[in-house]
């Protein structure tokens, strides 16, 4: 078989961009064709302008297409130097985002299934979500935050229809006070599941990974890993295999069968 | 614009219907650009570094941002040769017929790994150009660029290789004591001289006193270091005859045809494919404006244009 990319080049132009949280901000941009080929699950890398001395693109996953409006939603924390300049694009202004990149989810119809997001995990995981009550699943969303101030997603996960949708902040301001896994727990011993998603921390993806494990429920995990190209030219997002050697965040993942992580 | 110089270069037996070339490692196998751009227009790619046997490469993070740069410490990894000529040989064998030469980059961590690899080469991936030999990758704890550190160390690798195949061998240089290394790979036979592979740096995160990546030293490419390739590339100019190949920082026309004024006969394209996907054809596009501009028939009149 021929090796193949269905990875491009796109233009995009900011719909808006606006504060949703503390230092947690929606994004919206408008590049038809990408919205059309995003599955949920995969990413996009993003350049983002205004500084010549910084080269490399940043990769977002998204919480939502819009086919028909042609629009793509991001949800993101300012973490660093890229994220600031992106948090002041204005309405307008343009750029250009490399994608679809990765595999998404695999969310194929089933019993029910749990996702768990930490901090900016949540847009995937709302994404996979979304999906799977499309697909025709109960699904219970647990989403976990540092403070109130930083959630994003509850309404998101309210309104595709979730079942049971719990809040966890670390500091008690708001929800459970406490970690995703200790809620995950409770979800555990009250349902029976046959699937979980996740994204966020990686000590708490690995905590979320071992209870599924535990549970004898499958899980699939969205990876994060320092990226350069994001379509599988460079191998600097290497992901350590429990079986040995590597695999490639940007091309065999993000989205990863939690049990063959080396957490 | 449409020009009328001619862009044909031969990099030491490598016919090239243009002079640019991709940097190994920064382009994977070739395909993975099909998606941005028709990749038989440029005049080589060089495939990523691979071994007679797998290599795993290093832990993760194998990458960290550095003003006007990146640094990396992938350290190599690969499939080896018998698996990345089933996985890529049908690929890399229609990319030379669309008129784009195929140099596959030679890995090893001794004398006896590089010659394994290359016999294997030899055997199995007839559709190769070239080879590329990569004595310098500094991210490896053995062999890599302790292989190319001295003139006598690179000599022989490059006498141990050189009877192993009649096709053009390209020697993939390290950024220190170029002018004698080139002239030692030159006596032994190389046929073109690659350079710079990535220039060893440090990057340390000061709140944990950890390295950003897995190692503590890893190697730094981009616009970062252009200036210091190009003073290279002019210093093995002025040391050998056989041509040579620029690498180093390459985002546009204007940094490819400094390498081509500096002395070098292609010019690789590297840490810019990976953020700009389709830098490599609009480089080439620019790189011909302006040799037009400057009034030339063929490129080849530029090649050591450099005056001083
Ligand atoms: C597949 C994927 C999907 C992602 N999706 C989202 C998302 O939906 N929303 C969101 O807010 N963030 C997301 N991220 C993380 C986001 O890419 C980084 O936060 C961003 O690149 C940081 O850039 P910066 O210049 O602001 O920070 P820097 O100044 O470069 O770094 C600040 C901090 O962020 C960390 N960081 C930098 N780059 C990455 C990276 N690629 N992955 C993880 N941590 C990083 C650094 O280690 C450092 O601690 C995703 C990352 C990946 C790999
Ligand atoms: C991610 C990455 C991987 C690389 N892998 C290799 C490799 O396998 N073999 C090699 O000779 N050079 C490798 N290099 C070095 C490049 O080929 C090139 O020499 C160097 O990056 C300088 O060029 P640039 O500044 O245009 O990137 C790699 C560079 C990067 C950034
Ligand atoms: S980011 Fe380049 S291979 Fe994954």
């Amino acid at each position: 078989m021929q090796p193949s990319s269905k990875v491009h080049l796109y233009d995009f132009e900011v719909a808006s961009n606006d504060a949703v949280g503390e230092k947690v901000y929606r994004l919206v941009m408008r590049s038809p064709e990408l919205a059309s080929e995003l599955r949920p699950g995969q990413f996009m890398n993003v350049a983002v302008p205004g500084d010549a001395s910084h080269i490399v693109r940043l990769p977002f996953s998204f919480a939502s297409t819009d086919p028909e409006a042609g629009t793509v939603e991001l949800i993101y924390a300012v973490v660093g130097e890229g994220t600031r300049r992106l948090s002041e694009m204005p309405a307008g202004s343009t750029s250009t985002v490399v994608g679809p990149c990765g595999n998404g989810w695999d969310v194929k119809p089933g019993g029910r299934a749990l996702a768990v997001a930490g901090g900016v995990g949540a847009p995937p995981v709302i994404a996979a979500a979304r999906a799977l009550a499309e697909a025709g699943r109960e699904v219970d969303v647990v989403l976990g935050a540092q403070t109130k101030s930083r959630l994003w997603g509850e309404d998101d996960a309210r309104a595709l229809g979730a079942g049971e949708v719990v809040v966890t902040t670390d500091d008690g301001s708001y929800g459970m006070r406490g970690f995703t896994t200790q809620a995950m727990e409770a979800l555990l011993a009250r349902h029976e599941y046959d699937l979980v998603v996740t994204c966020g921390p990686a000590v708490m993806m690995a905590g979320v990974a071992r209870l599924a494990e535990g549970a004898g429920v499958a899980c699939q995990a969205s990876l994060e890993r320092m990226m350069t190209c994001g379509f599988g030219a460079c191998s600097t997002c290497n992901v350590a295999m429990r079986a040995g050697g590597y695999k490639s965040c940007c091309m065999d993942g993000p989205v990863f069968d939690a049990s063959e992580v080396a957490w | 614009m449409v020009s009328d110089v001619s862009m044909a270069v031969d990099l030491g037996g490598i016919k090239m219907k243009n002079p640019i070339n991709t940097a190994s490692g920064t382009f994977g196998n070739g395909w993975q650009f099909e998606g941005f751009y028709d990749v038989g227009q440029l005049g080589a790619i060089t495939t990523k570094g691979c071994a007679a046997e797998p290599w795993d490469g290093n832990p993760a993070p194998r990458m960290c941002e550095l003003p006007s740069g990146i640094m990396n410490s992938v350290g190599l990894q690969n499939p080896g040769v018998r698996e990345f000529v089933r996985s890529y040989g049908d690929y890399l064998q229609g990319l030379e017929e669309r008129g784009c030469r195929v140099i596959c980059q030679v890995a090893g961590h001794s004398i006896e790994e590089y010659v394994r690899a290359l016999e294997l080469f030899e055997e199995l991936a007839p559709f190769a150009s070239g080879f590329e030999i990569n004595i310098s990758c500094p991210n490896v704890s053995r062999g890599g660029a302790a292989m190319g550190a001295t003139p006598e160390a690179a000599a022989e690798v490059m006498a141990a290789v050189r009877p192993r195949t009649k096709r053009p061998i390209v020697v993939k240089m390290a950024p220190h004591d170029v002018a004698e290394i080139a002239r030692a790979l030159e006596a032994e036979g190389a046929d073109a001289l690659s350079l710079i592979n990535t220039i060893p740096g440090m990057a340390i995160d000061v709140r944990t006193r950890r390295s950003k990546l897995s190692r503590p030293t890893a190697g730094v490419s981009g616009p970062a270091i252009h200036a210091i390739a190009v003073r290279m590339v002019w210093e093995a100019h002025k040391a050998v005859s056989i041509p040579l190949c620029g690498i180093g920082g390459v985002t546009s026309g204007e940094d490819a045809a400094e390498f081509i004024l500096a002395g070098a006969t292609a010019v690789s394209v590297g840490t810019q494919n990976l953020v700009d996907p389709t830098a490599a054809p609009r480089i080439l596009g620019e790189l011909t404006d302006w040799a037009a501009s400057q009034g030339v028939s063929d490129i080849n009149e530029l090649i050591g244009a450099f005056e001083c």
